[in-house]
């Protein structure tokens, strides 16, 4: 009994060792590492990317090796899944010289294990989430805007029809003058602005973009560049001419804006002061003549009074002092002639036979003015005339021109007959008679004998208003 | 006889060690950060793939022969466990082939992240392995 005691107690401890090396949740890699296999050193590396959702909610892995081993020998790779105690791994396929494969589960812990012909294998744990390499980005469009002077780059990217990536990456894009130095811009956003003054006017530039993870969850790598785009840049007048563009604006705006306020004016102002000062109102005739009429200046004496025309000459008309004039006119005529009007005798008589006119005819007509009628001064004048024409005519001219001092016109045989015969006219050197007046008041002035000063006219009037 | 009992004395901690860990499906620790987060950005998106793609059926009612289908109650503070039940419970519906080969394989997948964010594990019913 005690032989089999032993044993058992041996064994029994052995087991504790060894449950308590093992552990629970099965086996454990010797190297320390999480890995399986072997304890030989990895002595080569494998860069790998993951891509979410690619098509049908399966995500992607691709694995190519950096350093080769040093035996040139086929290696496989494969991805490996703790289950249950268990690896379950799935070969990837060799595509040129990278590995692929497509999974759909990527919150499990996953290793990729190297195979090589020598049945050695080499694992490295990996998170799929943590090495995540976005698709790249398409469509890049870019537009000038003209009155902002500015580039707007937009560009899309498949992630945004996707599920995991949407609204997580965070896109470059690169920009450059032909052949010069790459620009870059960070956005997480699916466009970016350029201005325009920070670039060459009419100058031709290339734009391209690409993603990465924000970093939030999924982590990664950049995605490959987009397809790039070009595109030039606005002539700089061109700016100038938006900018004179909205100055034309700004001026038609203020025009307008004038021109309603002078329309307003006009229709405000219309009545009380363009419209007469355009199309005046024709004088009233009554207002007219009112103002002819108006009272004169209080310094202007009007009056009927003879001393208040002191400079004018006032002859009183005196049908005597001009019967006398008339007689001595008619002396060297024997047979006056009774009635001139009652007889219209032939030339040849008027010669011989004086004209002896009446007091009555003699009297010139006052209405005259002093002025004798031309059929008047023609009879009384007409022996006179051929005695100028016959006699001595310069005496006889003379003594009537001199004796009523008048201006006599000899034009021929016609006498004008506005040839003021009237004495009061002239100044006399013998009075005949009391009553001839050539009244000259002391204070009034010494006028040249003119016969329109004789007369108030209307003229007077108007110079008066 | 004393040396009877000397002798078997030994197997009973042996038959402790070698018997199978009696671990729970769940994997131990607060993991509730961790969690959450995976469930706010790769679970919740699948998940929405699948009310979807259930809306499209809206007219296939369960029926009577699918009483036997427990009920996915959450219970407090065993929010974990009610979380493992249901995805358990939907795994099941794989092998059901009255409903659509597209839905079936997106429940399915939807029950393994939900396992895999749990970080648990399905008790194997004794009849079914």
């Amino acid at each position: 009994v005690l032989r089999m005691t032993q044993p058992s107690t041996v064994l029994s401890i052995f087991a504790v060792f060894l449950h308590t090396t093992l552990g629970e949740s099965g086996c454990t890699s010797a190297d320390g590492d999480g890995t399986l296999g072997d304890d030989e050193p990895d002595n080569f590396d494998i860069d790998c990317f993951s891509q979410l959702d690619i098509k049908d909610s399966f995500s992607s892995l691709t694995c190519n090796f950096t350093e080769l081993p040093p035996y040139n020998t086929n290696y496989t790779l494969s991805l490996c899944t703790k289950e249950d105690n268990n690896y379950a791994c799935s070969n990837m396929k060799k595509q040129e010289d990278a590995f692929f494969l497509q999974f759909n589960d990527i919150l499990s812990n996953r290793d990729v294990c190297v195979y090589s012909e020598m049945k050695r294998r080499v694992c490295r744990s990996l998170v799929v989430t943590d090495i995540v390499k976005p698709e790249v980005p398409f469509a890049i469009n870019i537009t000038y805007e003209r009155e902002a002077n500015e580039y707007l780059i937009r560009y899309c990217t498949p992630h945004s029809r996707k599920k995991y990536l949407k609204d997580k990456l965070e896109h470059q894009v690169a920009y450059r003058q032909k052949e010069g130095t790459w620009k870059t811009i960070e956005s997480p956003y699916l466009q970016i602005k350029l201005l325009g003054r920070n670039l060459e006017s009419e100058a031709s530039y290339e734009v391209k973009v690409r993603s990465q993870p924000n970093g939030d969850y999924f982590k990664g790598t950049w995605s490959e560049w987009s397809t790039s785009k070009s595109f030039r840049t606005a002539r700089e007048h061109d700016s100038m001419e938006s900018y004179s563009s909205v100055v034309m604006i700004i001026l038609s705006i203020l025009g307008f804006m004038v021109s309603i306020v002078m329309i307003a004016l006009i229709i405000v102002f219309w009545e009380n002061r363009i419209k007469p000062a355009v199309w005046p109102n024709l004088p009233d005739h009554k207002k007219t003549l009112e103002q002819l009429c108006k009272k004169p200046k209080n310094n202007f004496d009007i009056s009927f009074n003879p001393e208040s025309f002191g400079y004018v000459h006032i002859h009183k008309v005196d049908g005597l002092w001009a019967k006398a004039e008339l007689e001595n006119f008619l002396q060297p005529s024997t047979a006056p002639e009774t009635s001139i009007p009652e007889k219209f005798r032939s030339g040849s008589d008027l010669k011989m036979i004086p004209v002896m006119a009446d007091k009555t005819n003699l009297n010139p007509p006052v209405s005259f003015g002093g002025v004798w009628p031309a059929g008047a001064l023609h009879r009384l004048l007409g022996t006179s005339q051929f005695a100028v024409t016959e006699g001595s005519c310069s005496s006889s001219t003379y003594e009537v021109c001199h004796g009523n001092r008048m201006p006599l016109h000899n034009d021929g045989f016609n006498l004008s007959s506005t040839l003021s015969l009237n004495p009061s006219v002239q100044t006399h050197p013998e009075p005949l008679n009391d009553n001839t007046i050539s009244q000259m008041l002391p204070n009034s002035d010494m006028r040249s004998p003119n016969n329109e000063e004789a007369y108030v006219t209307m003229s007077n009037f108007y110079k008066i208003q | 006889n004393p040396a009877f009992f000397r002798s078997t004395l030994p197997v009973l901690p042996l038959l402790l060690v070698l018997s199978p860990v009696n671990s729970s499906s769940c994997a131990m620790g607060n993991k509730t950060t961790e969690i959450r987060v995976k469930y706010e950005n790769i679970l919740s998106h699948d998940i929405n793939e699948l009310v979807n793609m259930s809306a499209e059926n809206r007219d296939r009612c369960c029926k009577k022969k699918y009483e036997n289908i427990k009920v996915f109650f959450c219970n407090d503070t065993e929010e974990i466990e009610s979380l493992q039940s249901m995805a358990c419970n939907m795994l099941r519906f794989f092998n059901k082939t009255r409903i659509s080969r597209a839905f079936r394989w997106k429940a399915a997948f939807v029950s393994c992240e939900t396992l895999q964010v749990l970080q648990c594990k399905c008790e194997r019913p004794k009849k079914e392995k």
